[in-house]
């Protein structure tokens, strides 16, 4: 078993928690068009109800639930009661996403109120090893990369078989143009946020089972690898943050071994900071699709 | 009382400084730079290395250490920001759209914010940089608030000063380009300016403010480290905008004392939670974070909107009055603005734009 066996494997555990957020968050900013800065508020605030959680049940699995449904929540909340009163008065997307800012300050902060700064801990079955071909995971490991595993099939089968999945991408296409077809805007965009709050929320837990500890503010730290795999894949395009964040997540834990583990992230920064100057729109997106968006 | 009132002052008129640049750069030029703060840090970091003497390395680790006077380090504080603006403003500015921008401006900012923050070879991590010389100190015997009423009027001056070249920069032929470009990149273009160069100067000017604020601040506390420049920093400016009115010089400087000098100042006041020691800090961003949403969505003029804009359209209109009559028939007869009109605006957009 080599360093660098090792660090795949990490870095497939670091995919699978990016991929929930990323896909979350990509499928949100391609639909709404709105960079939203309080991404992370979703998954932050699901891992502490899933902390509360653990005071009543001591089931992961239903504390995770309960956290993904708090994150829906929240999407909820963020979209109906402040996000439309801007998009409906047609304010500049430039300015709905210093809002998003706004709203991740007042969540981060109020978590840090009701909870306060230190560092909080779910409380986990201690778990064994598990050798699988070359690599070596524990069961929530495990776990968390079949989770991701099915939440990335499906996203697949919500986006290409079902009628929803068809109305989002011919919003995220053209709005009015889907509008004329019958297609209520509105109610795809708020059910978008839901389910961007869920997945993400989701990630905030698994995120928390797999560092260990959370702070108020890990959510935004998270943020940025994240807009770093939605930037790397093509905004708007799930598959490509799929791969994205194979690619942000791998090369975060290959990387950690040779440098100092703490500048993991900044391993994701300056691959964003690469792709923003030579790719911004992303690996997959052609220059016909390109054209397009401009 | 006098100590603490000039504490305040002093870090208002400092934070003024900034919230210039800033506006510079976001309210002229539409560049939303939300790690502003970062540019600060840096000029506060290479000023204050630039004045200390050499790193004793058993107590603390940090570059440069030349021993130089006061106004040097200011300066090269200065041109550190600045270079910082040039170089991500090359790679950032030239094709980014405005969210994009953003969150190279984010990256960049958390890059350097790991790396100072865990590297003690550079600015002392953690711990940063303390004892921290000011100048004129020992030079003269200043009694007991004497340096501070000293210094105050020193960062005074210097606020005035950027305060001018603010104002005579937004007057100038090179600001009304720059604001036409953030109002119509377009139509700009048509008028042959170039947007990358103008957002480009912005940039660079901006982060010398910046840098001019760092130097400063860490004179006047003669200690700096990585808590001094947490990401939140920026959004307290961002507010100070907002309230004073994006772009206008005048209102940013009432923003920054609201927000810097009242809200900062009369929350630290609030009742301490027992227990709850982080209550205070939390409240105050909640209170920050609760104001761009509200202002942004009711007041996004601000309380001092920018005044060319009322004033141009004002003055077309007594200019242009035959051309408004014109139009108003012709919009009668189409149901629509006529060709007048158009031709009017033209006329405006020319007058803003031009002149370079």
């Amino acid at each position: 078993m080599t360093v660098f066996e090792h660090a795949i494997g990490f870095g497939l555990v670091t995919a699978a928690i990016l991929s929930l957020s990323a896909v979350a968050l990509s499928l949100q900013y391609g639909v709404t068009n709105i960079p939203n800065f309080s991404h992370g508020a979703f998954l932050v605030v699901a891992s502490y109800i899933a902390f509360e959680m653990q005071r009543v049940s001591s089931n992961l699995f239903l504390d995770a639930l309960i956290g993904g449904l708090s994150g829906a929540a929240l999407g909820y909340v963020i979209n109906r009661f402040v996000i439309r009163s801007f998009t409906r008065q047609g304010t500049r997307l430039i300015i709905v996403f210093i809002v998003t800012i706004g709203i991740s300050i007042i969540v981060q902060n109020a978590l840090a109120l009701f909870f306060g700064n230190q560092a909080q801990a779910l409380h986990l079955p201690i778990e064994k090893a598990h050798h699988v071909g070359p690599f070596i995971w524990t069961g929530p490991e495990i776990v968390i990369m079949l989770v991701a595993l099915g939440f990335m099939l499906a996203t697949h089968v919500l986006l290409r078989y079902t009628k929803f999945g068809k109305a989002q991408r011919a919003i995220s296409d053209n709005v009015s143009l889907a509008q004329v077809a019958g297609i209520n805007a509105e109610r795809i965009v708020t059910i978008t946020w839901m389910i961007a709050g869920f997945m993400a929320g989701i990630s905030g837990v698994v995120l928390a089972v797999d560092t260990g500890s959370f702070v108020p503010t890990t959510g935004f730290f998270f943020l940025l690898p994240t807009f770093a795999v939605v930037i790397v894949g093509g905004i708007g395009s799930a598959y490509g943050a799929m791969v994205g964040s194979l690619i942000i997540g791998l090369a975060m834990e290959i990387a950690a071994p040779y440098i100092n583990a703490s500048y993991k992230e900044v391993i994701a920064f300056a691959i964003l900071a690469g792709f923003l100057l030579l790719r911004p729109h992303g690996i997959f997106k052609t220059s016909e699709e390109r054209a397009q968006l401009q | 009382m006098t100590g603490y009132i000039l504490s305040v002052v002093t870090s208002v008129v400092v934070y003024m400084i900034a919230g210039l640049g800033l506006n510079l750069e976001y309210g002229w030029g539409g560049l939303l730079n939300i790690t502003y703060i970062t540019f600060v840090a840096i000029g506060a970091y290479i000023s204050a290395t630039l004045t200390m003497g050499p790193a004793n390395s058993s107590q603390a680790h940090y570059i440069l250490g030349f021993h130089l006077p006061w106004i040097v380090g200011v300066i090269g504080g200065m041109v550190a920001a600045g270079i910082l603006g040039l170089l991500v403003g090359i790679i950032t500015l030239r094709k980014l759209r405005a969210d994009y921008f953003a969150i190279g401006t984010l990256a960049v900012g958390l890059i350097l914010f790991t790396v100072i923050g865990q590297d003690p070879a550079i600015f002392n991590a953690q711990e940063g940089l303390y004892n921290v010389p000011q100048p004129l100190s020992s030079a003269l015997d200043w009694g007991l608030n004497g340096y501070g009423i000293m210094f105050f009027f020193l960062c005074l001056a210097f606020l005035v000063g950027v305060y001018i070249l603010c104002e005579f920069l937004y007057r100038s032929p090179f600001g009304r380009a720059a604001r036409s470009t953030r109002q119509d990149e377009i139509a700009s273009a048509a008028f042959g300016k170039d947007a990358f160069a103008l957002q480009l100067k912005l940039f660079v000017v901006g982060s010398v403010l910046g840098g001019l604020a760092g130097a400063l601040l860490v004179t006047y506390a003669q200690a700096y480290n990585p808590a001094a420049w947490q990401a939140t920093e920026t959004f307290f400016l961002f507010v100070a905008i907002f309230i004073g009115g994006t772009s206008n010089n005048r209102g940013v400087l009432i923003g920054i004392f609201i927000v810097e000098g009242l809200i900062t100042e009369a929350t630290r006041y609030l009742p301490q939670i027992p227990g709850h020691a982080d209550a205070i800090p939390s409240a105050r961003q909640i209170l920050i974070g609760v104001l761009i949403v509200v202002i942004l969505r009711w007041r996004p003029q601000g309380f001092f909107p920018e005044p060319t804009d009322r004033d141009v359209k004002i003055e077309s209109r007594q200019r242009g009055g035959l051309a408004g009559r014109v139009t108003g028939l012709a919009g009668l007869r189409h149901g629509t603005a006529g060709p007048v009109e158009l031709a009017a605006e033209k006329a405006s957009a020319g007058r803003e734009g031009g002149g370079t």
